[in-house]
């Protein structure tokens, strides 16, 4: 389900059987890796709409959490807690981050949560077909991931 | 300077003549446009969306085919994926099936679960169908897969808008 008000209306009808969240991380930066953490969140931003539509009867994709690529790492941790306390006390079982920033990798065993880190493509000078095609062979892998992470949680 | 001189009450009535017609003109044009409006509209239930499947390599085995269509959301236009499961089935018919679960809408996948052969599973709550699309009882989902009528066109699989199964 997206975050938007039809959808949420049936997430509010249906709420017992969806019991995952997604939270996806988007850096910004407006020094010299400018370009670098907007293709990351492009990259992210178009796999989290073909992950939703795949998965949408399960999950929740949360508008994403945009962040400075200066903060401290204390402090994203401090974020992604809070996050994560609210998600979890209001029902999500599961909780992921995706996320092509690799500096969450050295973060991620003190997260409850899953984190889903893939290396960004240079979708920029793809076309339209080619692109949906990637994104969705992607997905696929992804469907393993969550398959078992819903298998082990029953 | 010509013979038959134009009096000045003709050209005055001839002026007027001209300008009332198009004014008339103008104020009756669009009223009729509306008044007969339902027929100039175009068509758009009517639009069959090009595949990139041939009709000669279907199989018996459903395989997912995708397609791209243009989506108007209001003045935006906006390039859509789509999939169908398509297949032929015991007399040789084409069967396209929409693949969004009539649960909650999670893609389906055909024989997306190995203990499940020969079915549609859902991956999101263990919903399943049988090969024709039809919901097997005791999983979540309470109608069939919605069906896409078709044509064939040089070729190539033409799909147009998904519906739900006839008879259910």
């Amino acid at each position: 389900m997206k975050w938007i008000s039809q959808d949420i209306d049936m997430y509010i009808k249906s709420k017992e059987y969806v019991d995952t969240a997604v939270l996806p991380l988007f850096p910004v930066s407006l020094g010299d890796d400018i370009k670098q953490t907007a293709a990351m969140s492009e990259f992210i931003s178009l796999l989290s709409i073909q992950l939703e539509r795949q998965f949408r009867g399960r999950l929740v994709m949360l508008p994403g959490f945009s962040y400075l690529k200066s903060f401290t790492e204390d402090k994203l941790v401090n974020d992604i807690k809070l996050w994560e306390k609210e998600l979890l006390s209001k029902g999500f079982k599961h909780v992921f981050y995706l996320t092509s920033d690799s500096s969450w990798k050295t973060i991620e065993s003190q997260f409850e949560g899953g984190l889903i880190w893939l290396p960004s493509l240079p979708l920029e000078h793809m076309d339209e077909q080619y692109k949906n095609t990637i994104l969705d062979d992607q997905v696929k892998q992804l469907l393993q991931l969550f398959l078992q992470k819903w298998q082990s949680g029953e | 300077m010509s013979k038959n001189r134009v009096s000045r009450r003709q050209f005055l009535s001839y002026t007027l003549t001209g300008v009332g017609g198009f004014m008339a003109a103008g104020m009756l044009m669009p009223m009729v446009r509306f008044a007969i409006d339902p027929v100039l509209q175009a068509k758009a239930g009517g639009n069959y969306i090009p595949t990139p499947q041939k009709v000669a390599d279907i199989t018996e085995v459903p395989t997912r085919v995708d397609f791209t269509f243009e989506q108007q959301d209001a003045w935006y236009n906006s390039e859509e994926t789509g999939t169908a499961w398509v297949y032929k089935d015991d007399k040789g018919e084409i069967v396209a099936l929409s693949p969004v679960c009539k649960h909650l809408g999670c893609v389906v996948n055909w024989e997306g679960d190995k203990t499940k052969p020969e079915h549609f599973y859902c991956p999101c709550h263990g919903g399943l169908y049988t090969k024709d699309g039809t919901n097997v009882p005791g999983t979540p989902p309470i109608a069939p897969l919605d069906v896409y009528p078709y044509i064939e066109k040089d070729g190539y699989l033409h799909l147009g808008k998904a519906e739900p199964k006839k008879g259910a």
